[in-house]
Formats: structure tokens, sequence, C-alpha cells
């Protein structure tokens, strides 16, 4: 096991090193310019050009990388080009918000999702299956900012239960930081819940349709343990996959609902970044996110051994 | 406040509004506009200019103090308008022709001139940015093209670093310290009162979510909210729109003049008469917001005339532009037309251009890109089969057209000047007489004989005007009507 981590570890590197180069690459690639950015629409091409000089932005290719690469390996992420912040601090600042959304999304679908789930596969070809199979097939394909705009039009201005936007840090209440999530994570949950719903309910289906679960009704198996004891703990390595993959996605895929209820998250920050051409702050992320991707599912595959006790590694 | 991203701190490196609001509220000024663009002493208070009008001397007034507690010296005004010479042409022009711009003593400052400048006032006063903010001597001694992330000023607003969320949202303070004027606020001038303790900046990048915001009360402005949504404040009983720049912004095309077609006068000349400005500005904004426009000047400044504007005409004239096409030898080149995708307005003008185009036989395409890949294409002098261009859209406040000496927009001096490179050194050689004549009547005449040439040369070409509104609760009032940039004090929030 010790082994297998050790060379995830390293093929994380790896991963993180194609990564860098690949987002080094494409970025000076693509058409921008981060001087007349920051120079504004109608300045003059000479404040323009000196700018670019200043920033280095002239300097060779090759040059450019390796000072990237020297000064990352130092720890040094770089100093955002436009905040005239290190790039760790906008990071961290925007971290909590993204990893709340994300972690409320998870609890909230994997909840919700499993449960309906298991009562889909459990009254299966039944009318409570009809109806959540309907309801996933709405969830999954209606898009977010949809769902978000309902959400708000009918949540914070018509009934004003609940605020429009914005995000309030934990530190400053729990209460209020909740409150202003409860719409976000709804609007962002629903798909969530329609995806792993459908997994877990053809799952369940595999397993409920064993000899072994035969046998166990049988012997005069409960339902509950029928379900829960039986077919959930077997059904349970294709939902943790893609409980996996959900979570991962949603650390990077977050910035529409951040976006509609103006929520300055990772997402955000990214956006924000390469509509400027702020390299240091893309780099960073990307590299940060693909870590953080490899670590996931690292994770979610060393979980398999507690499912399942013949995967071994 | 839904204000947008303030991307860029120091308002001297940029040429960004949002930034120019930022110093507005951090910063003070020498001078400052009156409502009607009438400059007045600010941070000074005594001045006087000698009798051969080539020395100025300005004494600050009392009261002034950096946010961190030091005095405001002459030295700090010294270092700003020397850093700020560096950048905007008026205020190259005042370095330029300075034989000395020194400390007299703590509180006087002096600007010595080779020659005299009539317009030396106007300048330091001018609200086109970047303006002349006057910054800690140690912030104004890096180069203009290093940021100053320091925020330190002495204006009526201190910056919350500890509450700063770059993207996000901005916070400022008031000042408790400053020491207003005596005098009523008056545009920019006057005394600068502060009534709220607070303002936060909010960055709403979605803009049904901000109106969202601002009929649920969460905000209490929006600066720039889009045209489609003003049904919806209108009908909201607690939101007014209100337009601050009475002057509007005006729309415009620049052609790149070193490429086919549009290298030939004609072609360009054929594009003042194919603009059917009412049709562009229907693309985005409601006709009551709009108005035709056909001064180089702007339509509200001083120096607005109609010399030399017979090519105008309502609905455009399509057939004279065939013709002058033809006259300019056109034989099917590629126009490719900047397309902002992230500018919804522009975009849409865009857009429209290229069917305009297409409707008189000119093989028009769209080039759609965001802000700095557009930015980044401007600079290419080359073809559009090189990755060139041949026409963008952009726009400007109506006052910056204006200023005659500091806007890049406004010049017409070919490869060194702004992008598209017009060229016409009869029309530089009278831009160079303006800072030297004495009178108002002077430049007015001045303007004319500009105006004359600038359509004839045709580098630029008009699409409209547009009264851009801002929509508040009413229960906020006191807003500054001024052009340009956007003023935090003297508002106040009143009970419901």
């Amino acid at each position: 096991m010790a082994a297998y981590i050790l060379r995830r570890f390293v093929s994380t590197i790896a991963v993180m090193a194609m990564v860098g180069i690949f987002i080094f690459l494409l970025l000076r690639l693509a058409r921008g310019d981060p001087a007349a950015m920051i120079a504004g629409r109608n300045a003059a091409p000479q404040l323009i050009a000196s700018i670019r000089e200043h920033l280095g932005l002239n300097d060779p290719m090759p040059v450019q990388f390796m000072r990237w690469v020297r000064d990352m390996l130092g720890g040094d992420f770089g100093t955002s080009i436009f905040a005239g912040r290190p790039v760790l601090d906008l990071i961290s600042q925007r971290l909590e918000p993204t990893l709340s959304l994300s972690i409320l999304t998870m609890i909230l679908s994997v909840s919700v999702g499993v449960s309906f789930g298991i009562l889909a596969a459990w009254r299966s070809g039944g009318l409570l299956d009809r109806l959540l199979a309907a309801f996933s097939a709405v969830g999954y394909s209606v898009p977010v900012f949809v769902i978000g705009y309902f959400l708000i039009y009918f949540f914070a201005i018509r009934t004003h239960w609940l605020p429009v936007q914005g995000y309030i840090p934990l530190n400053q209440g729990l209460g209020p930081w909740f409150v202003h999530l409860i719409l976000p994570t709804v609007a962002l949950g629903l798909g969530y819940i329609a995806f792993i719903a459908r997994v877990t309910r053809a799952s369940m289906l595999e397993v409920l349709s064993e000899d072994y679960m035969r046998t166990a009704a049988a012997k005069g198996a409960s339902s509950y343990a029928m379900l829960f004891h039986h077919a959930l703990k077997n059904a349970g390595v294709p939902i943790l996959t893609v409980i996996g993959i959900s979570f991962a996605y949603l650390i990077g895929g977050v910035v529409l609902t951040e976006t509609v209820f103006n929520i300055p998250g990772i997402g955000r920050l990214v956006v924000d970044a390469i509509n400027n051409r702020d390299y240091p702050i893309i780099q960073s992320v990307l590299i940060l996110t693909s870590g953080l991707y490899v670590l996931i599912n690292l994770t979610v595959d060393l979980a398999y051994t507690l499912i399942d006790p013949r995967i071994r590694y | 406040m839904v204000m947008g991203d303030l991307s860029t701190f120091d308002p001297i490196v940029t040429t960004a509004t949002m930034t120019g609001n930022h110093g507005l509220a951090i910063y003070d000024m020498l001078f400052s506009l009156d409502s009607k663009l009438i400059p007045q002493p600010q941070m000074v208070g005594k001045w006087a200019v000698s009798d051969d009008k080539k020395t100025y001397t300005f004494e600050l007034r009392d009261g002034l103090g950096w946010h961190d507690g030091t005095p405001v010296t002459a030295k700090d005004c010294v270092a700003s308008i020397c850093r700020w010479g560096e950048v905007p042409s008026g205020g190259k022009l005042i370095v330029e022709r300075a034989s000395d711009i020194s400390a007299q003593d703590d509180k006087t400052l002096i600007i010595s001139l080779r020659e005299p400048m009539g317009l030396l006032i106007e300048i330091l006063a001018g609200a086109v940015t970047p303006v002349l903010y006057i910054m800690r001597e140690k912030d104004a001694n890096l180069a203009a093209t290093e940021q100053v992330t320091a925020n330190i000023g002495s204006g009526p607003f201190k910056f919350n670093h500890a509450l700063a969320k770059p993207g996000a949202s901005f916070t400022y303070d008031r000042n408790e310290k400053y020491v207003p004027r005596h005098e009523p606020t008056d545009g920019f001038a006057g005394g600068k009162v502060v009534n709220v303790d607070r303002v936060i900046w909010e960055n709403i990048t979605d803009q049904q979510t901000a109106v969202a915001a601002l009929q649920s009360g969460e905000v209490d402005f929006h600066l720039l909210p889009p045209a489609d949504l003003y049904p919806a404040i209108e009908s909201d009983t607690n939101l007014a729109l209100q337009v601050l720049n009475k002057a509007g912004d005006v729309y415009f095309m620049r052609m790149n003049c070193l490429q086919k077609p549009f290298d030939n006068v004609k072609a360009r000349q054929a594009m003042l008469h194919l603009i059917d400005q009412e049709a562009f500005m229907r693309t985005s904004f409601p006709p009551e917001y709009t108005r035709t426009i056909t001064s180089f000047f702007g339509n509200q400044t001083p120096y607005t005339n109609d010399e030399n504007t017979g090519w105008y005409k309502k609905g455009g004239d399509p057939e004279k532009a065939k013709q002058l096409f033809k006259e300019a030898g056109y034989a099917g080149e590629k126009v490719v037309i900047l397309q902002r995708t992230d500018w919804a307005e522009a975009g849409n003008c865009a857009q429209l251009l290229a069917v305009t185009l297409r409707k008189i036989g000119v093989n028009a395409e769209l080039a759609p890109g965001d802000s700095a890949s557009n930015g980044a294409r401007r600079r290419n002098k080359g073809s559009v089969e090189n990755d060139g261009w041949s026409i963008f859209i952009t726009s400007e406040s109506d006052y910056e057209r204006s200023t005659t000496l500091s806007n890049p927009t406004l010049t017409a001096n070919g490869e060194q000047g702004w992008w598209g490179w017009p060229q016409s050194d009869e029309y530089e050689a009278l831009r160079a007489k303006w800072a030297d004549v004495e009178t108002l009547e002077e430049r007015q005449a001045l303007a004319r004989e500009m105006q004359r040439i600038q359509w004839d040369i045709a580098g630029t070409v008009l699409l409209g005007s547009v009264l851009s509104p801002i929509a508040r609760r009413k229960t906020l009032t006191g807003l500054i009507e001024m052009p340009s940039l956007t003023a935090m004090w003297n508002m106040q929030k009143v009970p419901a």
C-alpha cells in the first residue's frame, strides 16, 4: 500500500509538471496582452509598450518559463500582475467560499442523491421510480444558471426569505454563512443529485438482481437490511467513484454558480484572471487544481479498500 | 454599490475608468472641475501667476494629511506632477515646457514655464484618466510603469486593505480626518463631505443578479445597468434610473489607415456617409437615451461645432458610400472588424457594421475576441492576411472629446499616434497651438479648423452618442452628476 501511495505521489508531480508546461505554452500562444489590459482600452500605445517591458513580457518565452519554474520551485507562485499581491494570498482568500460551496453541495447531493437512488431501485418501475426519474431528467438537463435565477426570483426577490447574492465568511457566524449558501448549494446540487441518484439506482438494481439477494430475501431479511446491509455496500464502488469524480469536478466547475450568486471563489478568480491575462494566477490555480484532482482520485482509490475487501494495492 | 472590477489600483498607470473612480475616492487633486467643467482650487488654498504668465505659485490649504497620518507637503505634489507628467500628453506637455517644478517650502510649490501656457490649470484639473491625483512622494517616485499599490491618499475615503478582495469587492471607509473645503459641493469641486461611514464596491459580474440585488435592497447603486434591464428597474417603485453624465458617451470606430482599403481616404470618407447613427444606437440602447452626433469634439463641450458636417444624413447614405468605395478603387479586399465578445454594446455595433458593409458589396468579416485579445491584435499594423485588422469600435465620454491635449484618440500623428494611425500634419500643427492660445474663443476657432480636417481625413467615424443612466435605490440621494468619473462623497442614505 505504501509503495502504491508513493508511486501515485510521484505520478502526481509528473502530471502537475505536464499541466504546467501545457498551460504556460497555451497562455503565451493565445492572443492577449496583460499590458493593454492594465493600461485600459483608450491608452496610448507608448504606455502599453513600456508596461510590457516593465513586466518582462518582451523577454523570450524560454526565459519567462525558466523564471516561472525557478520561482515555483522556491515556493513562490508569483504575484498577480493586476492586484500586485502574492498569488497564494489571493487563492487562499478565494478557497474558503469555493470549498464551502463544494462541500455543502456534496453533502446535499450525496445524502439526497443516494437516498433517491435507493428509493427508485427499491420501487423500480413504480410511480415513485418514475417521479424520481423525471426529477433526475430535469435536474440533470436544466442549466445551473436557469435554476439559479428561478431560485433568486422566488426565494429572494418575491419572498425575501434568502439573500440574492454574496458570501459571508464562516468566522462571521455560522448562520449568515449558511443562509448565503442555501440557494447556490441547491442550484448547484440539483444536477449532482440527479447524477448520483441515476448511478445509485442502476448500481442498486444490478446488485438487487444478484442470487445472494434472493437468498437473503428467502432467509427472511427485512427490506431495510437487504437494501442497506447487503445491496448498498456491494453497489458502493461505482457510487463512490461517481462521488469522487463529482467532487473533483466541483472544485473546478463551480464558476457558473459563483458568477450567478456573486460568490468570490476560485472559479471567478480564474475567469477574471483569464479575461485580464493575469498569467501568474491562471498558471498557479490550474497547477494546484490539477494536483487536487489527482489527490481526490487517489483518496477515492484508497477508499475502495474500505468498501470492498477484495481490492488490494 | 455595484461598480465593476477594479483590476488596477494605480490611477496613473491606466486609463481604466474604475481606477479613476478609485483614485477619486482615496486621493485628492490640486484643482477640480466644477459642474460647469471650470477648474476650481481643491488642495490648493491660494495661488497666483506671475505677470509674465510663466510662473505659477500654489500654496496648499491647511488640514491636508495622508491616511497614514503624515502631512501632505509640496514635495509630494512635485513628485506626483512629475510622475503623471510621464503619461498623458497634457501632463507631458507641462513637464516638457517647465523649466522648474519644485517645492518652495512645505506648503508651496512652483511651476515655472519657459513660455506661457494658458491651459495649465485646465490640464491640472482634467478629469480624464490618468488624472493628476496627488500621491505620497515615496509612491510617486516609482516609475510610471510600476504600479503603486499602497493605496494611501489624502482624499475623503480610506482604502480598507484588510477587507479588499481583488476581483470581488473593495471597501472604502470614511476618512474622519479629512478636512473638506468650506464651499458647497459643486461637481468634483467644493467641499467633499462624506455622509456615510463605509462604501463597499461589489463586482457582481452577472447583470441579472446585480439588478436582483438592487431590487432586494442588498445594494443601493448600480453603475452601469444593461439597457435591456431598464424596464425592470423602471417598474420597481423603489428604484430609479439617473443620468450622472449628462453629456453622455460617444461610440466611434477607428479604421486602419495603413492598410487596404482604408489607406485610401475615399474609403474612410465612405464610412462617414454609410453610418446610420440611429440604427447603430438602437442595437443596444432605448431611443430616449441616444442622440446623433456630428461634431468631432463631442455634443456638449465648449468646442462642439458644425464645421464640415455635410456628410451627415439621417439614415445614412449607402449609395454615396458605395460610390466613394468605387472611387477608392475598392477591389473586394477583406475588411476585418474586431468584435468585442465581452462588451455587448460594442459587439452589437460591430455586427450591424458588418451587415451594413456587406449590403454595399464590401467583403466584411467579423473577428470576435475579448478585450485582451482585441487589445493585442490592435497593435498589429500589418494587413488582415497577416493577422491585422481593419476596424474596431470603442467609446469614450463626451467630455473626453474636448481634452484635445490629453486624449490620444484625438491625435492624427500617424504611426506615432493612437490605433488606426491617421496622419495629418496640418491637424497636428493646429493641435500644437492649442496650449498656446489664451482664450476660449481662440480655441473654439482652432476646433473648427481641426474638425474640418478630421472630417476630411476621416480617421474616426462616429456611431452615435448615448446617455448611460446609473440605477439606484430611491433611498440613496445626493449623487454628483459629472462626466467621466463617479464620486462617492455627498451621497447619503435617507429613510424610505
